[in-house]
């Protein structure tokens, strides 16, 4: 798949070092997985936040690893993994069939995880041909398809589902636009991320397809046209809510202040 | 020989003996090599925390001993042709701090970290791009002491502290366009980048 627009480097930067808001880092995670450049420069991104980890002055680790903190600590973590032995023991003494699946238990919740996605996609798969894979971040929220969502309509050519919101008030949510459909001329009144799913859409800046990646912030005043010839699904993360600038799109933002939760607390 | 080169010399062989006792712990259970572990990893996992909540002591020995549960308890899941041991490491602690965050609703409960971050889980090592990663690593052992200090000053807040952009700007008192291209430059400087 060719990406053409990626995150900002500062911002591939905070994602690696964990440093961003979780909203954000669903958006980033979204294209990661569907960008081959941002994945790998991701991991040389932590490979420098590991570099910084590890460095530190010697003395005083070495300092530190006489203090009775440590020697707490260590007492603590040693009697921890006793713990998890003994229930580990007892665990090989249960019935053959059990055990095996205790064992794949052990193995972790990334094996199990695996083997259920793999044969859900596999359904997706010899199913409706229209459905297009989930990231495996989003499909906390969206466990089947985008076709399931409950999607509200927000105009003619607009549908909108919220997946959540952030602690900072930010708002997650996909937006659908019937293809040749325009979201209305918006500015922001904090950054927006957007990320596109299916389809694509264009607005005065150029064409944005599945898997790019887009900051705009609140100087931006744009128009997003979906393509003629298939609807657009976006992840989009809102900092502050959009606010419509159109002539006729204007009675769009009371509406909005309704679905909104940073409008709701504005007006408690 | 250079210092910095004895320098390099004695912390390739400290890695390689650390990683001889993550081989011992992963297969054998052994103990005393996960002793090793522990006395090396500890101070540097408290310290990572104290960077972001100075004087938290509690939540210093919270962190370093969830994620050395975590060193034993999944010994058997790290692969070096994935990342390195310090890298593995790391991304533990990065993650059980997210986890820390949520639970004291600093961040939101209401997105689930696994899969955000989770991109090792069904990828097939590669050892061209490990053998690319080593290489990337080196150099930026090699450059970061050459970076200006206000460069390491950012980087320092974006991954120690976990500092967002506005926080360090406002806790360094600069503009956020001067933190961002601080960040961009530094980056720039290690090459860590590709096809950028």
């Amino acid at each position: 798949m060719t990406v053409n627009y990626h995150p900002s480097t500062e911002l591939l930067t905070a994602y690696a070092a964990g440093s961003i808001p979780l909203s954000q880092a669903l958006c980033l995670a979204a294209h990661i997985e569907m960008c081959d450049s941002c994945k790998q420069n991701y991991k040389r991104l932590r490979g420098l936040g590991a570099f910084m980890f590890g460095q530190g002055s010697e003395q005083e680790h070495a300092a530190s690893r006489e203090t009775n903190a440590h020697k707490n600590l260590r007492q603590q973590v040693f009697a921890q993994i006793e713990q998890d032995k003994a229930v580990e023991s007892t665990q090989e003494k249960a019935p053959a069939l059990l055990q095996s699946q205790l064992q794949e238990d052990h193995l972790g919740k990334d094996h199990l995880g695996k083997g259920r996605l793999s044969s859900r996609r596999n359904k997706a798969d010899a199913g409706v041909k229209t459905q297009t894979r989930i990231p495996k971040c989003l499909q906390q929220f969206i466990p089947t398809s985008y076709e399931d969502l409950p999607w509200q309509r927000v105009s003619p050519s607009i549908k909108q589902v919220n997946l959540c919101s952030d602690a900072n008030g930010a708002q997650v949510a996909l937006l659908k636009i019937k293809p040749g459909g325009s979201s209305g001329h918006h500015t922001h009144m904090g950054d927006e991320y957007t990320m596109v799913l299916k389809g694509a859409f264009s607005d005065e800046t150029g064409i944005f397809q599945q898997g790019d990646f887009i900051v705009r912030d609140k100087k931006h005043r744009h128009r997003p046209i979906a393509t003629k010839d298939s609807e657009c699904i976006c992840l989009t993360v809102v900092e502050a809510p959009i606010q419509f600038t159109g002539y006729f799109s204007r009675w769009l933002n009371p509406l909005l202040r309704l679905i909104h939760p940073s409008y709701a607390m504005q007006n408690q | 020989m250079s210092k910095s080169t004895l320098n390099a010399q004695s912390q390739e062989a400290v890695a390689a003996h650390l990683e001889e006792c993550m081989r011992r712990t992963a297969q054998k259970r052994d103990k005393a090599a996960f002793g090793e572990l522990f006395d090396h990893y500890a101070p540097l996992l408290r310290a990572y925390s104290l960077a972001r909540e100075p004087g938290a002591m509690l939540v210093a020995d919270e962190l370093a001993q969830t994620v050395l549960v975590k060193v034993w308890n999944k010994a058997q899941t790290f692969d070096k042709q994935k990342a390195s041991l310090n890298t593995w490491i790391y991304t533990l602690a990065r993650n059980s701090r997210i986890d820390m965050l949520r639970r004291n609703s600093r961040y939101t409960m209401e997105i689930d970290p696994e899969f955000l971050w989770a991109e090792e889980v069904d990828e097939q090592a590669d050892p061209f791009v490990a053998v690319q990663q080593k290489r990337a690593e080196d150099t930026i052992a090699n450059a970061f002491q050459h970076l200006p200090i206000e460069q390491q000053e950012v980087l320092t807040k974006v991954y120690l502290e976990g500092k967002s952009h506005q926080e360090s700007a406002e806790e360094l008192k600069l503009p956020l366009g001067t933190v961002k291209s601080r960040i961009r430059l530094a980056i720039q400087k290690l090459q860590v980048l590709v096809g950028r």
